[in-house]
């Protein structure tokens, strides 16, 4: 009788730290979560604060670039010594020449609104936006219509697609400095699928040097404004255009 | 008291009982020719590191501990091993596009720098998998290494 209650009182015992150890992990997870939850709400006072604030700054800035054409000067700079460019490409995950495709696709509004939702999120710091934004990503990628695709330029979108879809669902489910470091290979991948099929609308490649632990990144933007989504609200001018498509 | 019987014996006939539940077993002697160590150069110390402190789960070969015969803790396991296969495995890497081996690579070294893998719930138990500062640099630098020759 005793021995019993013995037995069974070491059993759980040995039951309960098994599975506590097991499970710590989740744990710690979702405390993760819960913290991230609670700065939602911030989070989104503070975005709307800085959209404020750069809208303020918006005139200067652009009137800033064109008086002292210091992007401009940036950009031959980069072609004639081809030094900087090499860099780039050693440096970033090789993305390809995004003026590559002249065609004015229409088919892939959807994929790179929702990547720019992504970005926007994480220019003004927002963890929630940003995984909404990467839903929405993974939805324009599931209603892609890919039979206009043939033989090379379909493989190779599929690889496209395949890596785009991954990074997307970590940047659902990641806290903000994983959503970054995502988002880092994700621009690639959004780059080359617009180098290779296209698009109508106008995009900046830009160049962030200190990102990806000072290797220096990409990102693609739909506004001239430098908005960098990779340093924080903080350092959100930081970077400069590399190139321009359309 | 009498409660506490009951319910001590319900327990145990169904401790017992779970451990007749058959979970599947990660285990492999086949070094497939898609194996990361196979497709690049990976010097023998990085293979050891990512022998020791990453193969149980991410790969299609897991030595297990010997609790790992005690349910639920197989389940747990096998869960977790799931889980890691579906991220990264070290044994299909060749089977990535060439895409998505650079992007596990560099995922491989940011989990690594940010200390986030492997787990602190895999190195409480299996001490020999944690990685030391200059192994950590040793794998970071041959990943970084190994990115830039693609």
């Amino acid at each position: 009788m005793k021995n019993l209650k013995v037995t069974t009182g070491i059993l759980a015992i040995a039951f309960v730290t098994l599975t506590t150890l097991s499970c710590k992990e989740n744990k710690k997870e979702n405390d993760n979560d819960n913290e991230h939850h609670s700065e939602m709400s911030t989070d989104e006072d503070h975005s709307k604060m800085n959209h404020d604030n750069s809208d303020g700054h918006h005139d200067e800035e652009t009137t800033h670039d064109n008086s002292d054409g210091h992007h401009d000067e940036e950009a031959t700079h980069d072609n004639s010594d081809g030094h900087h460019d090499k860099d780039n490409a050693d440096e970033t995950i090789d993305a390809r020449d995004i003026k590559m495709s002249t065609e004015k696709n229409a088919a892939t509004t959807p994929i790179i609104d929702a990547y720019f939702q992504i970005k926007n999120a994480l220019v003004t710091d927002s963890k929630g936006n940003a995984a909404q934004g990467g839903t929405a990503l993974l939805a324009a990628f599931s209603k892609f219509d890919m039979k206009t695709l043939t033989g090379e330029t379909h493989k190779e979108y599929m690889e496209i697609a395949e890596s785009a879809i991954e990074h997307a669902e970590h940047i659902v489910k990641s806290p903000l400095d994983h959503q970054r470091e995502h988002f880092e290979v994700l621009s690639t991948d959004i780059n080359d699928l617009i180098a290779l099929i296209g698009t109508e609308k106008t995009i900046y490649q830009d160049f962030c040097p200190m990102a990806s632990n000072g290797k220096g990144a990409i990102w693609l933007s739909e506004t001239k404004e430098i908005k960098n989504p990779y340093m924080g609200s903080k350092m959100s001018t930081c970077g400069n255009i590399q190139q321009q498509i359309n | 008291m009498k409660v506490v019987k009951k319910v001590g014996i319900i327990l145990l006939i169904a401790f017992v009982g779970i451990q007749f539940i058959p979970t599947k077993r990660n285990q492999s002697d086949v070094v497939p020719i898609t194996d990361i160590h196979v497709i690049y150069n990976v010097p023998k110390q990085v293979e050891t590191i990512f022998k020791t402190s990453c193969y149980d789960c991410h790969s299609n070969n897991t030595s297990y501990p010997w609790y790992n015969k005690i349910q639920p803790v197989a389940w747990l396991l096998e869960n977790h091993i799931d889980e890691g296969k579906s991220e990264l495995n070290f044994n299909e890497f060749g089977d990535y596009s060439g895409r998505r081996q650079k992007s596990k690579l560099k995922s491989i070294a940011s989990q690594i720098r940010d200390n986030e893998m492997p787990l602190s719930s895999y190195t409480i138990i299996h001490q020999d998998a944690k990685l030391s500062e200059k192994e950590r640099e040793l794998v970071i630098q041959w990943v970084d290494k190994t990115i830039e020759n693609l």
